[in-house]
């Protein structure tokens, strides 16, 4: 894999920047949204818009750990990147009728304990840790979900909004990958004890148990739309891909376990389904006044393009 | 050479700001009395003539940020705002006599020096160019006002002011208002705006380190004794020194004492916002003192008022209505104010500076700038800076550190007035030894400690401070050691030429 000139790249994400106010969200369109998808896209919009967010708090620790000032700023890029993905969801959701005014729908409940953790503990993680995590969760889930809303929806001005996520996605996967690379090529004593001293925190234990069930709580999801999981599943192979082209990335003891994880995911007779699905079950029984605040970075959400 | 309509001044002062009346009043204690300061304003005051900003004040305490040479019992609080400090300024002129030395719209725009004569040629804007056997170039550092690299900076419709060159006329009632930068000026700036305008959006790329700032008003006692007894306001002088002093333990150097100022900062932080993420987002993540301190107790609070709003995502670009940032949103203004400080060149020179042999200092510096002690530089002989390289504190009073400065250099040309020098020049190898140890010192410096700051060059050199307490400053300038110096001596023939008028 040939090494990131991250100056180059911060150069080029600065270069694309677009903004809300560059899409006509009132154009016309809106009527090819057939009333079966629109019943079933506004739970989906909604977490695949919360799930930005969850990126959005990744990045924003990843900004805290970089080692340069250029990945500094790229992460910071990437956090308000994915904030933006997160407000042109809740634009096209408005222009599609799906909001009760001011209503800011709210996540599945797996999301919102994946985002808690994140809001809580991500800062004191190392970015070995959240180099390897992150990239996962933006293959499968926006990666996966992006693609089949693009797939599905003919709304010429959700296509133009996707066409804008999915690029500002592939510079986040781009780099994602090489700052794995980058992270490999550290000494394996030092892999190793980060590995151990990220494992060993009890809170870890917590942020295990909240992205276990994500992924088969979206795989649900995804089947309930109609879909075909395999569409997931071929975004979490895409992870395991990109990462063995890199011998420095397969160096990373949490970039085998997470991608370890992947293939239980992928192969639904794997006993692993027993415990993940369990904890789908579990925690949709959990009490959402059990469950924190949202922190208040998630009230900063807004469709309207200019503030 | 051009011809002037004059005789040649002893000393040229450049700058009428602080340093420069500074220098001027020491000159004429010292009974040197052919000089003139110019400045190229209409006024004098330098950056606390241009800084009037609302809410515009000093972080350093006005007993200290004062001269010991020009005592004022009057200032009113512990540190003093603007115009108390331009007035101040102002006395100093007419209480010394020097106004009638100053010409004001006079712009210098180079000067050389000519060897031969031992005179530095110096041009001006608009007027005959004049002659002075020595220059002090007193313009300070903190005088273009500096504006970020955004796209579309020109496309915006709406107003907009910088800190530096505010718009008293401008009317806030009402009025939607973006704030760009959040360093020393913006602090200042924002608990004013947010009594006046409708909404105020503050745009933070990196977040400082804020410590209280207790200011009190001086009581009338306070005042008459310091009035009476000279003494009691020196002893008050000293109580700050030396309080600051300490602080550089932890300023200056990344020590243990460095986490103790974070500690305060970050109790400061707890006690006045209690939302995590704001206070995340107004945590900084570099050693307290890599970039300029903030004190001040009013910020945090404006910050969370209903009509003010932190916005940390990173600036895509000026739009003609508004601020658009990397989140997608445009945020609308009807005023956009750059609170984002100076144009601070560390690698070139105010005007042109051609030395002996034809140098150009400017090129001289351009992969930084470097001096002797900061006041004089081998290759240009008989000019003093009174902000040269290095010289700047990050825990003391700057006007400290420009006395010694002043001093130093109204010895020095006593010198070559004295003893009718043609060329006192300091010594390449002494400069290059002086520097090899500045570098080597500011090394293990909070400045050189990884975060970007104006202290710092692109390549991350540091031009710009001190490494070290202010005593040591002081003491490195007490005397002018002439083996540090070249000395040539005038011949008669030339100074009969060029003989200053009697």
């Amino acid at each position: 894999m040939a090494t990131m000139d991250f100056q180059d790249m911060l150069g080029k994400i600065k270069d694309r920047q677009w903004a809300l106010a560059d899409i006509d969200w009132d154009a016309p369109g809106a009527e090819t949204l057939t009333p079966e998808q629109h019943a079933r896209l506004k739970p989906f919009m909604s977490d695949l818009m919360w799930i930005e967010n969850v990126g959005a708090r990744g990045f924003a620790a990843m900004a805290k750990k970089a080692p340069d000032e250029t990945l500094r700023e790229i992460y910071r890029y990437f956090h308000a990147e994915e904030q933006k993905h997160a407000n042109a969801e809740l634009a096209l959701m408005r222009r599609w009728g799906m909001l009760d005014g001011d209503e800011i729908p709210q996540p599945n409940i797996n999301v919102k304990l994946v985002i808690d953790f994140l809001d809580k503990y991500a800062d004191d993680m190392s970015l070995s840790f959240l180099g390897t995590v992150i990239p996962m969760l933006e293959v499968a889930l926006d990666g996966a979900l992006v693609k089949f809303i693009m797939d599905e929806i003919e709304d010429p001005v959700c296509q133009q909004a996707f066409r804008h996520i999915n690029a500002d996605e592939s510079r986040h996967l781009a780099v994602d990958f090489a700052v794995m690379d980058v992270l490999g090529h550290a000494e394996m004593r030092k892999l190793l004890i980060e590995l151990v001293g990220g494992w060993v925190k009890p809170t870890f234990l917590i942020g295990v148990l909240s992205y276990m069930p994500l992924l088969n709580k979206m795989r649900d999801n995804i089947v309930a739309m109609g879909v075909d999981e395999q569409k997931l599943y071929s975004a979490l192979e895409r992870y395991r891909k990109v990462g063995e082209r890199s011998e420095f990335a397969r160096r990373l003891p949490m970039y085998q376990i997470v991608k370890l994880h992947g293939t239980w995911v992928v192969d639904r007779g794997h006993p692993y389904h027993l415990l993940a699905d369990t904890l789908v079950k579990v925690t949709g029984r959990i009490p959402r006044r059990l469950l924190r605040k949202d922190p208040t970075w998630s009230k900063e959400i807004t469709y309207t393009p200019a503030a | 050479m051009t011809t002037t309509s004059t005789a040649p001044l002893d000393v040229a002062v450049i700058g009428a700001g602080f340093a420069g009346i500074g220098a001027a009043i020491r000159l004429r204690q010292q009974g040197i009395t052919n000089f003139a300061v110019f400045e190229r304003g209409a006024a004098i005051g330098g950056t606390w003539r241009d800084n009037t900003y609302p809410g515009a004040a000093c972080d350093i305490p006005s007993r200290l940020y004062s001269y010991s040479f020009a005592p004022n019992p009057n200032w009113s609080h512990t540190y003093s705002g603007s115009g108390e400090i331009l007035g101040y300024i102002e006395s100093m002129v007419a209480k010394s006599g020097i106004g009638s030395h100053i010409r004001l719209r006079h712009n210098i725009t180079g000067m050389t020096f000519d060897e031969d004569t031992g005179l530095w040629d110096i041009s001006i804007a608009g007027a005959d160019a004049v002659h002075a056997r020595a220059v002090v170039l007193a313009s300070g550092p903190l005088t273009e006002p500096g504006y970020p690299d955004i796209p579309g900076l020109d496309t915006f419709t709406g107003h907009t002011i910088h800190s530096a060159r505010w718009d008293h006329d401008y009317d806030f009632a009402g009025k939607r208002v973006a704030v760009i930068g959040t360093g020393a000026s913006a602090v200042q700036i924002i608990p004013e705006l947010v009594e006046k305008a409708a909404a105020v959006k503050v745009f933070q790329r990196t977040p400082g380190w804020v410590l209280p700032r207790v200011n009190r008003r001086t009581g009338a006692l306070a005042k008459e004794l310091y009035r009476h007894m000279p003494g009691a306001e020196t002893l008050a002088r000293q109580a700050w020194f030396y309080g600051h002093e300490s602080v550089a333990l932890g300023v200056v150097w990344n020590t243990p004492f460095t986490r103790l100022v974070e500690m305060v900062g970050r109790a400061q932080l707890r006690r006045q916002v209690a939302d995590p993420w704001l206070r995340r987002q107004l945590t900084p993540d570099f050693r307290a003192g890599c970039k300029r301190l903030l004190m001040t107790d009013d910020y945090y609070p404006a910050l969370q008022r209903d009509n003010c709003t932190l916005i940390t995502w990173p600036i895509a670009r000026i739009a003609p209505e508004g601020i658009r940032t990397a989140e997608g949103i445009e945020h609308r203004a009807d005023c956009i104010v750059f609170a984002t400080g100076f144009d601070v060149s560390k690698t070139g020179t105010p005007l042109p500076v051609t030395g002996r042999d034809g140098r150009v200092l400017g090129d001289e510096w351009r992969r930084g700038a470097f001096a002797y002690r900061s006041v004089t530089v081998s290759g240009y002989p008989n000019l003093f800076l009174t902000f040269g390289p290095n010289s700047g504190p990050g825990h003391n009073s700057a006007l400290v550190y420009m006395e010694s400065r002043i001093d130093y250099l109204v010895q020095a040309i006593g010198i070559i007035l004295d003893r009718d020098l043609r060329i006192l020049e300091v010594r390449r190898e002494r400069q290059d030894r002086y520097n090899a140890a500045i570098q080597r010192r500011l090394g293990a410096t909070t400045w050189n400690s990884g975060c970007r700051s104006w202290y710092l060059t692109e390549d991350g050199f540091n031009a710009t401070m001190y490494p070290g307490f202010a005593t040591q400053y002081r003491n490195q300038l007490r005397r002018v050691d002439l083996d540090d110096y070249t000395v040539v001596a005038r011949e008669p023939a030339i100074a009969r030429r060029v003989a200053p008028v009697a």
